[in-house]
C-alpha cells in the first residue's frame, strides 16, 4: 500500500464514494453502509472504484478472481483488498 | 417486433451484403511470426496520453513502444465488448418479436466471432496476454439486478452495442488508413472497419425501431433510467481506453495515477467529447439520450 494508515485509507475510500455517488450521501454514511442497494454507486462506478482501490494498493488486482459481494461496503473493500498489505 | 418494412428491408439488405463479403478469418490478415518494436501500432493522435504532459515527456521510441501496448489494450477491450455482444446476440437469435432480424443476427454473430479471432490472435501472439476487463466483471453482481419493463432490456442492449461499436469504429477507420502503422495493425483495423460498417447501419436502425416501439409505453422515470444507464455506459466504455496495465507494460511509472491524471486532463476530455459527438449524435436526434450532456471530463 502507498504508506497510508488504515484510518487514512478508509477516509480516502469514504471521500471517494461521497464524490462519486449518484445520490446524496447522508451524514450517517460509514464503513458499514451498503454501497449498492442504496444506489450510492452503480455497477459502472464500481469499475471506477476498482481502479481507485488498485491505485491505493499500488498494484493491479486479479480481476478474474473477484467475487460478488466484495464491494458491499467500505469495510469489506478494505478487508478484501487493502488490509495487511494486501 | 411488429412488421416494419424499413427494419426488415434493412436486415435483408445487410444479409445480402454479409453473404457477398463472407470470408475466411484465417486468410484475410497476414500474420508475421514476430513484430518488430518499437514501431507504430496505434496512431499517435489516438494514443490515450496524446496532448498531455506525459506524452510530451516521452521520446519517440517510448511513444512507439506505448503504441504497441495501447494496441493490445484496444484489441483487448474489443474482445471484451464483443464477448458481451455475442452473448447478447446468441440469447436473442430466436427471441419472439425479433423474427425479422433473426437471419441478420446470425451474420452479426458470425462476424463478431471472426473479429474476436483477429484481436485475440494479435494479443496472444505478440503480447502473450489479453488485458482483463474491469467493467463487465460486475455485470453479474446480484445486487445490480432489477426487473426491466417490456422492451427495456433490448433497447439497452442494442444501444450499448451501438455506443461501443460507433466509438471503436472511429479508431478503426482512422488507423485502417494510417500508413505509419505496421501492416498487421493496419490490416486488423481496416478489416474490422469494413465489416463494422454493416453493424453500425443495423445498430442505428434497430435502436431507432425499438425505441419508437417501446418508448411510448414507458414512464418518464423509466426513460430517465435508460438515459442514466447509457450515459454511465458511455463513460465506462471510455475509461477502458486509459488502462494502467498498458502503461505499466510500456514501462511508465505510477500507472494508476497516470491513468487518473490522463483521464482528468482537459485535452483527453476534449478528445472524448469530439469523438462521442461525431459518433453518437444520432442518439440525441432519436431522443434516446444527449451525448453532449454527458460529463466526459474537464473542459479547457
Amino acid at each position: 500500500m502507498t504508506g497510508r494508515s488504515e484510518a487514512e485509507v478508509r477516509l480516502a475510500l469514504r471521500d471517494w464514494v461521497r464524490t462519486h455517488a449518484t445520490v446524496e450521501v447522508p451524514e450517517t454514511f460509514d464503513d458499514h453502509t451498503s454501497l449498492i442497494p442504496t444506489r450510492y454507486l452503480t455497477s459502472l462506478q464500481i469499475a471506477d472504484l476498482l481502479l481507485y482501490v488498485e491505485e491505493l494498493r499500488g498494484k493491479s488486482l486479479d480481476v478474474a478472481s473477484l467475487r460478488p459481494g466484495v464491494f458491499r461496503d467500505i469495510d469489506t473493500v478494505y478487508a478484501t483488498f487493502l488490509a495487511d498489505g494486501e | 417486433m411488429g412488421r416494419s418494412d424499413t427494419m426488415a428491408e434493412t436486415a435483408d439488405r445487410l444479409c445480402a451484403s454479409s453473404r457477398r463479403a463472407y470470408q475466411n478469418p484465417y486468410e484475410v490478415i497476414d500474420w508475421p511470426d514476430v513484430v518488430e518494436r518499437p514501431a507504430w501500432f496505434t496512431s499517435p493522435e489516438l494514443i490515450s496520453l496524446y496532448a498531455t504532459p506525459a506524452w510530451d515527456a516521452l521520446g519517440d521510441d517510448e511513444r512507439r513502444e506505448l503504441s504497441f501496448w495501447e494496441a493490445v489494450n484496444f484489441y483487448s477491450l474489443n474482445l471484451h465488448g464483443e464477448q458481451a455482444l455475442m452473448e447478447g446476440l446468441a440469447r436473442r437469435l430466436h427471441q419472439p418479436g425479433l423474427e425479422e432480424v433473426t437471419d441478420y443476427l446470425h451474420h452479426f454473430l458470425d462476424e463478431e466471432n471472426k473479429h474476436s479471432i483477429w484481436f485475440g490472435t494479435f494479443c496472444r501472439r505478440y503480447a502473450g496476454r489479453v488485458y482483463p476487463d474491469r467493467t463487465l466483471s460486475f455485470a453479474g453482481e446480484p445486487a445490480f439486478a432489477r426487473d426491466h419493463l417490456p422492451g427495456e432490456d433490448d433497447v439497452l442492449f442494442f444501444a450499448r452495442v451501438a455506443i461501443f461499436e460507433e466509438l471503436v469504429d472511429r479508431y478503426n477507420s482512422a488507423m485502417g488508413r494510417d500508413e505509419r502503422l505496421v501492416p498487421v495493425a493496419r490490416q486488423i483495423n481496416a478489416r474490422h472497419h469494413a465489416e463494422e460498417t454493416r453493424h453500425l447501419v443495423f445498430g442505428r436502425h434497430v435502436v431507432e425501431h425499438l425505441w419508437a416501439r417501446h418508448r411510448p409505453g414507458w414512464s418518464d422515470e423509466t426513460v430517465e433510467g435508460v438515459r442514466v444507464h447509457l450515459a454511465g455506459y458511455l463513460v465506462s466504455t471510455w475509461r477502458a481506453y486509459y488502462n494502467p496495465d498498458a502503461y505499466r507494460d510500456a514501462g511508465l511509472l505510477e500507472p494508476h495515477a497516470l491513468a487518473r491524471q490522463t483521464w482528468e486532463h482537459p485535452a483527453t476530455a476534449e478528445h472524448r467529447r469530439n469523438v462521442s459527438g461525431k459518433a453518437l449524435g444520432w442518439l440525441a436526434d432519436l431522443g434516446v439520450f444527449d451525448v453532449g450532456a454527458v460529463e466526459l471530463g474537464a473542459r479547457r
